[in-house]
C-alpha cells in the first residue's frame, strides 16, 4: 500500500474514528490540508477539534481511519514520533516546564547531546537565540519560564514548535491569552511560516481572527466534519450556523427591563492599589455588566463584595442595611452568591456526583435528626437538574465529566438552593460552547426576572453588551462610566473608549 | 520605629533557597562554636564534616533524585539495614572475597531493590508514599529475618573504603566527593537529569514532549537504589559489620536534609549541592545536641520541629 497525498496536499485524513468510554469523540472524520495554507478548525467545545489534533500529534491513537502524510500512511504512537515526522503542536494548555529555561524547554527531550548522553546546552541556547531572532522577538534563552509573561511563554511555545522544522504546525487556541497587539505579532509569524510552505492548522473560537488569518475553515460538530469553506466565500453567520445549526439573532434573550428595589449599594470602596473609590448600586431585576481592560479592578471588586479579599474601606449596603463584609461566610449570610471564572478550582467538586455538587453548599436543610436524608437530597437535586435543563446521564455522574456549560448550570443550581438575591458571576460563559451560552444567558435572565440582581464581570464585550441592562466600565480601580442600555444597545467602541480613557479605534491597537 | 519583618520577608531577604542552606549552615556553625567548646576540637570537626555526613549524604543523594522526579522513598533506612546485614553475612561465609566484588554485589542489590520500588511505583501505579512505606516493612522484615542482630566480620580490606586514606585524604571523602560531583553533573548536564527534573516539575507536560514519564520515574528509583547501596557500603565499612537496625532514621533524616537543602517535595526543584548543604546542617545539628548532651527524647522532638520549619520555609517561599 504505497498511497501518497494528492498533489498540493500535505495531510489527508480519512474515516478517523475515536471512541472514549461512553462518548464517540470522532465519527469517521475526513479532512484535507493543503501545503502552505492556514486552515482554521472551528466548532463548539466538545466538537472533537482537540481530540483530532491530539491524534495528529501522537498524543492519542485513532481507533480506525487513515492518516496520509506526505509520503504515505502514518500512525503516531507518541508525540516524539509525530515531531520527528514534522508535525508540531502548540497545545491549548501550555506545555512548558515552568522551572526550566527557555532553551531547556525548546529542546526538552530533544537536547543536542554529545558524549554518553551529556547535553550540549551551548548549541541549544544558540539555536534558540537564532529562532527567536528569526521571528523578531527579543527574549533571553536563559530566562526561566516562570519569570516570563504569558505572551512570552506563548512565544516560547511557538519557538519550540519551530525548532522541530515542522511541515505542519497545529495551534490550539493560541490567542486565548493575547492582546490585540500581540495577536498581530502572532499573525505576522504565521504569515512568515506560511510563506515558507508550512501548513498551519489554527483552532480558535474567535471568528474574527479566523477571518483575518485563515485561508479555509473546516467546521466540526459532535465529532463530525460539517464542511470546509474558503474564507473569502463565507461569512461569520454562515460558519456559526454550521457550528450550532441556529441563527445568531436569538442569541441573547430580550430584557424585560423591570428595575425594582435596590439590592446592593456600594460607595467609596477602596482596596490597596486595586480599588480606588467605587460607587454603584445594583437593583432587583437587572443584570449589571462590569467591563474594562484586564486588571482594572473588576475581579477585585467582585472579590471584595464576596469577602474573598475584603475591601480596606468604603460602605456596602445590602437591602438598605450597612454590612461589614470581611469573609465569604458573611457575604453568603447577607444573601450574596458568587460563581468564579475558574470552575475547575473554585467551582465544581470534580470527582463527586452532580447531586452532591448541587446540594453541598446547603447540606443543613437535608438533615433529618442530624443525619443526611438521601431522599430529600435526591429530590431537590433532581428538581434543579430539571429546572435548569442540566444534561446528565444521572445525578450520580461525576461532575468533571460534564461539559463546561452543564458544569456552570450545576453551579447556578447550587446557589439557587441558598436563594441569594445578589449573584456575582465572573466570566459566566468562559470556555462554554456557543449553544450552551444561550442557555446560560436565558437562566441569568430568568433569575433577575424572579427578583434577583446579577453583577456580571466579563471580558467578552459582545456578551457584556448583549446581556447587560447597565454596564459599569472600570479603569484603574475606578468606575469610569455607567452605560444605561434601556435606550438601545451600546457599541464596543464606546466601552473601549471608557476603558482605556481616550478615543479608541481598533486600528491603533491597545496602549499598554 | 522599625517594622519587624514577616517570615516571608525574611525568606525573601535571604534570597534563593540555594543560598538559604549555606546561610543556615553558617549560623548553625557559629552557634555551635559559641555553645560548646568541644565543637571546635579537631576530632570533633573531623567527625562532623568528614565522617558523619558521608552515610547520610549518600542516602540523601539517592533520595534527591527520587524526590526530584516526583517520588519519595521511605524505605531507605531498611534498605541500608538489609544491605549492611547481607554484606556482613556474606563476608562471614566467604571471608576471602575480594572487596571490589562485594562492592559490585552491593551495587547490584541496590539497583535491584531500586528497580523493585520503581516497578511498583511506575508500573503498578502505587503512590510513591504507600509503595515505599510498604517496601520499608518488607525490607525491614527481610533484614530481621536474615540477621537477628548485628553481625561483625567485615574484613580489613573492605573497611579500607571508610577507614583508609590516599595521600593523606580519607578514602571516604575521596569516594564521596567523586559521587557528589558525578550526581551533580548527571543532574545538571546529562539528559537523564533533565528528564528527572522535567517529570518532577510537570509529568503531563513531559509526556506531551515525548518523555516516557514512567520509565524516568523507574530509573530515578534505580539510580537512587544504587546510591543507597553506596551508603550501605560505607556504613558497613566504617562499622566493620552490619545489622537490621543500622539504617534506622536514615529515611526521615535524608528527607529532612534535602528539604532543608531546597529540594521541593513536590518534585522538579532543587539540586545536589543544596541537598549536600542540608546534610551538613543535619550533621552539625545532631553533633551539637550530643555535645550539649540533650535528652534523647528532646532530640527526637527537635528533629520533628526542624522538619516542619524546613517545609514551611519552602512552601512560604513558593507562595511569595
Amino acid at each position: 500500500m504505497s498511497k501518497d497525498v494528492a498533489e498540493g496536499n500535505v495531510l489527508e485524513l480519512t474515516g478517523i474514528t475515536k471512541r472514549f468510554p461512553g462518548v464517540l469523540a470522532l465519527d469517521t472524520v475526513d479532512m484535507v490540508f493543503r501545503k502552505g495554507e492556514v486552515h482554521a478548525l472551528v466548532g463548539e467545545n466538545g466538537a472533537g477539534k482537540s481530540t483530532l489534533m491530539k491524534i495528529l500529534s501522537g498524543v492519542y491513537q485513532a481507533d480506525s481511519g487513515t492518516i496520509l502524510f506526505s509520503g504515505g500512511s502514518v500512525v503516531f504512537r507518541n508525540p516524539s514520533q509525530a515531531q520527528d515526522a514534522g508535525i508540531a503542536i502548540i497545545f491549548q494548555e501550555f506545555s512548558l516546564i515552568r522551572t526550566f529555561t527557555v532553551a531547556e524547554n525548546v529542546f526538552l527531550n530533544r537536547e543536542p547531546s554529545g558524549l554518553a548522553g551529556f547535553k550540549d546546552m551551548r548549541t541549544a541556547r544558540k539555536e534558540t537565540g537564532n529562532l527567536l531572532r528569526e521571528i523578531g522577538f527579543d527574549l533571553d534563552p536563559d530566562a526561566r519560564i516562570e519569570d516570563l509573561t504569558v505572551v512570552q511563554q506563548q512565544v516560547v511555545e511557538i519557538v519550540k514548535a519551530l525548532s522541530i522544522t515542522a511541515t505542519v504546525l497545529i495551534m490550539d487556541e493560541p490567542s486565548a491569552a493575547l492582546t490585540d497587539k500581540e495577536l498581530k505579532n502572532l499573525f505576522g509569524i504565521i504569515r512568515v511560516l506560511k510563506a515558507r510552505g508550512v501548513t498551519i492548522i489554527y483552532i480558535s473560537h474567535m471568528l474574527q481572527e479566523i477571518f483575518e488569518i485563515a485561508d479555509r475553515a473546516t467546521v466540526m460538530k459532535d465529532g463530525e466534519t460539517i464542511g470546509t469553506k474558503n474564507i473569502c466565500e463565507t461569512t461569520k453567520e454562515e460558519l456559526i450556523r454550521m457550528m450550532v445549526g441556529r441563527e445568531i439573532k436569538d442569541f441573547f434573550p430580550a430584557s424585560v427591563r423591570t428595575r425594582k428595589e435596590e439590592l446592593l449599594s456600594v460607595s467609596g470602596l477602596r482596596k490597596g492599589r486595586k480599588l480606588d473609590g467605587v460607587d454603584f448600586s445594583l437593583h432587583a431585576g437587572e443584570i449589571l455588566g462590569i467591563a474594562g481592560m484586564a486588571g482594572s479592578g473588576q475581579t477585585d471588586l467582585a472579590k471584595a463584595l464576596f469577602g474573598v479579599e475584603a475591601a480596606d474601606s468604603g460602605e456596602i449596603k445590602v437591602l438598605g442595611k450597612t454590612l461589614n463584609i470581611k469573609s465569604v461566610r458573611q457575604a453568603i449570610g447577607a444573601g450574596i452568591g458568587y460563581i468564579s471564572e475558574d470552575r475547575k478550582n473554585y467551582g465544581i467538586l470534580g470527582p463527586m456526583a452532580v447531586r452532591v455538587n448541587i446540594t453541598v453548599a446547603d447540606l443543613g436543610r437535608f438533615l433529618r435528626g442530624g443525619v443526611l436524608s438521601g431522599k430529600k437530597e435526591r429530590e431537590e437535586a433532581n428538581k434543579k437538574i430539571g429546572e435548569l435543563g442540566i444534561k446528565v446521564a444521572g445525578m450520580n455522574q461525576r461532575a468533571d465529566t460534564l461539559s463546561g456549560g452543564n458544569q456552570q448550570k450545576m453551579l447556578i443550581a447550587r446557589w439557587l438552593l441558598k436563594k441569594p438575591r445578589i449573584f456575582i458571576i465572573v466570566e459566566p460563559t468562559r470556555g462554554i460552547d456557543v449553544g450552551a451560552k444561550t442557555e446560560i444567558y436565558r437562566i441569568m435572565r430568568a433569575l433577575v426576572e424572579s427578583g434577583s440582581g446579577i453583577l456580571m464581570v466579563s471580558s467578552d464585550l459582545p456578551e457584556v453588551i448583549g446581556i447587560s441592562d447597565r454596564i459599569l466600565v472600570m479603569r484603574s480601580g475606578r468606575i469610569e462610566g455607567i452605560i444605561d442600555q434601556s435606550g438601545g444597545l451600546t457599541t464596543e467602541e464606546r466601552i473601549m473608549s471608557l476603558a482605556v480613557g481616550h478615543d479608541y479605534s481598533f486600528s491603533e491597537g491597545i496602549p499598554s | 520605629m522599625t517594622k519587624i519583618p514577616t517570615l516571608k520577608e525574611m525568606v525573601y531577604a535571604a534570597g534563593k533557597p540555594e543560598r538559604l542552606v549555606w546561610i543556615i549552615l553558617s549560623i548553625l556553625i557559629v552557634v555551635s562554636l559559641v555553645a560548646s567548646p568541644l565543637f571546635s576540637g579537631l576530632d570533633n570537626l573531623r567527625n562532623v564534616f568528614l565522617i558523619q555526613p558521608v552515610g547520610l549524604g549518600l542516602a540523601a543523594l539517592g533520595q534527591t533524585f527520587i524526590v526530584l522526579a516526583g517520588g519519595i522513598d521511605l524505605s531507605v533506612g531498611s534498605v541500608i539495614s538489609l544491605l549492611t546485614s547481607l554484606a556482613a553475612g556474606i563476608f562471614q561465609k566467604y571471608p576471602l572475597m575480594h572487596p571490589l566484588l562485594m562492592v559490585a554485589i552491593m551495587l547490584g542489590l541496590g539497583a535491584a531493590i531500586g528497580a523493585v520500588n520503581g516497578i511498583i511505583v511506575a508500573r503498578l501505579r502505587v503512590t510513591p508514599f504507600m509503595a515505599t512505606l510498604a517496601m520499608m516493612l518488607i525490607y525491614q522484615g527481610l533484614a530481621l529475618f536474615y540477621a537477628k542482630r548485628t553481625i561483625g566480620g567485615i574484613p580489613r580490606s573492605f573497611r579500607f573504603i571508610a577507614e583508609g586514606s590516599v595521600l593523606g585524604v580519607p578514602m571516604s571523602i575521596v569516594l564521596f566527593g567523586f559521587i557528589i560531583a558525578l550526581c551533580h553533573i548527571v543532574l545538571v548536564r546529562h539528559r537523564f537529569g533533565a528528564k528527572v527534573l522535567a517529570v518532577g516539575s510537570d509529568p503531563n507536560v513531559s509526556a506531551l514532549s515525548g518523555i516516557d514519564v514512567g520509565r524516568t520515574r523507574f530509573l530515578s528509583y534505580l539510580f537512587g537504589g544504587m546510591l543507597f547501596s553506596c551508603a550501605a557500603i560505607f556504613l558497613a565499612a566504617r562499622m566493620g559489620g552490619g545489622g537490621p537496625k543500622v539504617g534506622v532514621g536514615y529515611d526521615l533524616d535524608s528527607i529532612t536534609a534535602i528539604v532543608i537543602g531546597g529540594v521541593s517535595l513536590s518534585g522538579g526543584t532543587g539540586n545536589v549541592l543544596g541537598a549536600f548543604g542540608g546534610v551538613l546542617i543535619i550533621s552539625v545539628f545532631y553533633n551539637l545536641m550530643n555535645l550539649l548532651s540533650l535528652n534523647s527524647f528532646l532530640q527526637i522532638l527537635l528533629k520533628g520541629l526542624i522538619l516542619i520549619v524546613a517545609v514551611a520555609f519552602t512552601s512560604c517561599k513558593k507562595q511569595g
